[in-house]
């Protein structure tokens, strides 16, 4: 039973050449199964979001700065920004490849060698190739460098050996960007080096680890052994940790840019759900003013990411300034996120139809929502780039 | 003309001329000082003695006065002399050269016989008051109005009640030219906290760095360190949101512009009483400035009504969607 009213579409706000692009190609391609607005007994499997994710790229709407000698669009942050718009505003599922799009190509383009960027980065935007981030160990979370994964030489090439942990993906990726450490552990920032690692070398052992919202997205590797040749390494030891740091600070800026309106969305699709049923309605009145005050956060936030893509476009360093939109966003889609819930949690016992849907999306937000404030550098070390790095504050007399 | 400018070029003479008004007792004189320094017509039209230049020229000069305490009422000089020109243009050219101290109520109407949030209301003549049809008209003094005194926080531009016994407004505005300068007033005064907001930031960060305690700067301790990084991201997102705002996005200049008006009245003053508590007991002290910065902010919260802004804009929510993905589910309220 369709339990939705009509299906008018009303009239969009104005937008530029690309963005109205990619909302006609949106509306056409992103089919029920797909949409994280409708409650599904069974998700999209792996292979249709791969489908889908493929189609968006060959429609022209990712890896759309990425030179086009490596199947990217060549086209400007600007144009990237408005496309992320339409991605934003519509319930589309999250990437399955963003590490791929969004971390390890950046590093390839701006470290591999000419034979690396044009086997890598192709792989990446026709989904041959899903990557994980194998950052973080046990012992080496926000303190990063304290990781002890070991790369060693031998003759034909590195001997690969430690433990990864929270490594989003990993098994059901074809390559992992590793980052390992030639020497010990106490050389700290000294002899970092990064790897493509493909995930199916003998010796990496992937395990899923459940999260809190019951999902297995999850998991930690092991490297036992695991023989790579020079040609997996990115950049030389050190000179490529280096550089990817210099890359992650503008990815940490500008990565998942269509979030601002993604969240916009959200709390859109939650206010019209509520308004096409009387009793969800009474539920969601009570709150206005805080979800009001959730709308202005979403404009700011807009701020603070458009602000960071003007920068880019004049060549200013973004350094430090990407924990500003970082913090902002994690903590506010936060907010949002338990507030819905708790509206949620009040609508009348339905099973299908719009209230079905948004209570599923929205109790979804805020498990998920959770890991924000914890991933992509914590609310915490946030808070100490911007005391350290921007307020210059001193910690001793 | 706005072309060959950059709205940073009046930084420097904003900050100075703040410093010189900081430097004189009577709020006429701090009006010439404001007018020699061609700040009063920046966004005003050349015809009245102005110069004519985009909202964001005005923004610098704001931010100084922010930061600078003034006391003098330069938001309302700077709205009445850009939209009383094509009405008033001799009025409004007195406003430019610092003769006339004009002010706006910008709170209550007069078919209420009262109009409150009325800056430097004691010595300002001719003022706007709002009218109850959208317009707005002005009141000079012995017009059948008297102004009371002050019983807002501000105590370096004091805010009036005008108290109207049989006087009639002469209409000057009408609700669309009402309409144009309350979204000037929101950009400015968002621009006036940040600059405020900015100083009471800094005020802190210094203090925590030279205050000693158990042998270390407070500056040392996480939870100091945190606060203040807190307070920057508040700073930053002003700052950030003033700039998207004066851009005009296609998809939403006047929300752009509410925002960061409303967040400016919201993180502006807990900008101010977070500094007042990184200076702990000083803090509290009348000498350190930081109690006039919030108390300046907070009037500014209430001048520009921004809890009726919450309001209006959680029924502007209700009311609609824009975005065409949820154009399926019908309203059933």
């Amino acid at each position: 039973m369709n339990l939705y009213k009509s299906t008018t579409l009303k009239t969009p706000p104005p937008a530029g050449a690309h963005a109205a692009r990619a909302r006609t190609w949106i509306a056409e391609n992103l089919t029920d199964r797909l949409r994280t607005d409708r409650a599904h007994d069974t998700p999209a499997t792996l292979d249709e979001l791969i489908a889908f994710e493929r189609a968006l790229h060959a429609a022209g709407f990712a890896g759309i700065t990425w030179p086009r000698e490596y199947e990217g669009h060549g086209l400007g942050p600007r144009e990237h920004l408005e496309i992320n718009r339409e991605i934003g505003r519509a319930p589309m599922p999250n990437a399955v490849n963003s590490i791929g799009k969004e971390l390890a190509g950046p590093i390839i383009l701006a470290v591999g060698t000419e034979a690396q960027k044009a086997e890598l980065l192709p792989a990446i935007l026709t989904m041959q190739h899903i990557w994980c981030q194998g950052f973080s160990e046990p012992g080496a979370g926000s303190d990063l460098v304290a990781l002890r994964t070991r790369a060693e030489r031998v003759a034909d090439g590195w001997r690969l050996n430690g433990q990864k942990i929270w490594t989003s993906g990993a098994s059901k990726s074809q390559r992992c960007l590793l980052l390992a450490r030639t020497g010990r552990a106490e050389d700290r920032h000294r002899g970092l080096v990064l790897f493509a690692v493909p995930m199916d070398a003998p010796g990496v052992d992937v395990r899923e680890i459940r999260s809190i919202d019951g999902q297995w997205s999850f998991c930690e590797v092991f490297f036992n052994d695991v023989i790579v040749q020079d040609s997996h390494m990115l950049g030389a030891p050190d000179e490529g940790w280096n550089a990817a740091a210099r890359v992650l600070s503008i990815e940490r800026a500008t990565n998942r840019m269509y979030r601002s309106w993604r969240f916009q969305s959200e709390l859109e699709h939650l206010v019209a759900a509520c308004r096409s049923d009387r009793r969800a309605l009474g539920v969601l009145r009570p709150y206005m003013r805080q979800l009001a005050q959730i709308r202005v956060e979403i404009e700011m936030l807009k701020g603070l990411v458009e602000t960071l893509v003007e920068r880019l476009m004049t060549g200013s360093e973004i350094g430090p300034n990407g924990s500003f939109p970082k913090l902002y966003w994690s903590e506010a889609h936060q907010r949002f996120a338990r507030i819905a819930c708790e509206i949620v949690a009040q609508f009348p016992a339905v099973t299908e139809g719009p209230l079905a849907d948004v209570r599923a999306r929205m109790q979804d937000i805020y498990l998920a929502s959770r890991a924000e404030t914890i991933y992509a550098g914590t609310t915490e070390i946030q808070l100490d780039i911007i005391a350290k790095r921007i307020l210059n504050l001193k910690r001793a007399a | 003309m706005a072309d060959d400018l950059d709205p940073s070029e009046f930084e420097e003479t904003a900050r100075a001329a703040m410093a010189a008004c900081a430097g004189t007792a009577d709020p006429a004189a701090r009006g010439r000082l404001l007018a020699e320094a061609g700040l009063l017509g920046v966004i005003a039209p050349e015809a009245v003695g102005g110069l004519d230049l985009p909202i964001r020229f005005a923004l610098p000069v704001v931010k100084a006065a922010g930061a600078g305490l003034l006391g003098y009422p330069l938001i309302e000089a700077l709205l009445l002399a850009r939209h009383l020109a094509p009405v008033d243009p001799a009025l409004a050219g007195a406003i430019v050269e610092g003769r006339t101290l004009a002010s706006i109520a910008w709170t209550g109407c007069a078919e209420d016989r009262s109009v409150n949030g009325l800056p430097m209301g004691e010595r300002a003549d001719p003022v706007l008051v709002f009218l109850r049809d959208g317009g707005a008209g002005l009141l000079s003094r012995g017009q059948g109005c008297h102004a009371l005194a002050s019983t807002g926080l501000d105590i370096d531009l004091p805010d009036s009640t005008l108290v109207l016994s049989g006087a009639k407004p002469r209409m000057v505005l009408d609700a669309a030219a009402v309409a144009a300068l309350r979204a000037d007033a929101a950009l400015l005064r968002a621009g006036f906290i940040e600059g405020a907001a900015a100083q009471c930031l800094a005020l802190a960060a210094d203090y925590a760095q030279e205050r000693v305690q158990f042998g270390k700067p407070l500056s040392a301790n996480q939870v100091l360190r945190h606060r203040l990084s807190r307070d920057a991201l508040a700073v930053e997102t002003i700052r950030a949101g003033l700039a998207r705002a004066l851009a005009e996005p296609a998809e939403g200049a006047a929300i752009a512009r509410e925002a960061v008006w409303l967040c400016a009245a919201q993180t502006g003053p807990a900008i101010a009483e977070s500094a007042i508590q990184v200076f702990g007991g000083m803090g509290f002290t009348w000498d350190v400035p930081l109690h006039r910065h919030l108390r300046q902010m907070q009037a500014q919260a209430t001048r520009g009504t921004a809890i009726e802004g919450i309001d209006a804009l959680a029924e502007a929510l209700l009311a609609d969607t824009e975005n065409e993905w949820y154009g399926d589910l019908a309203y059933a309220g």
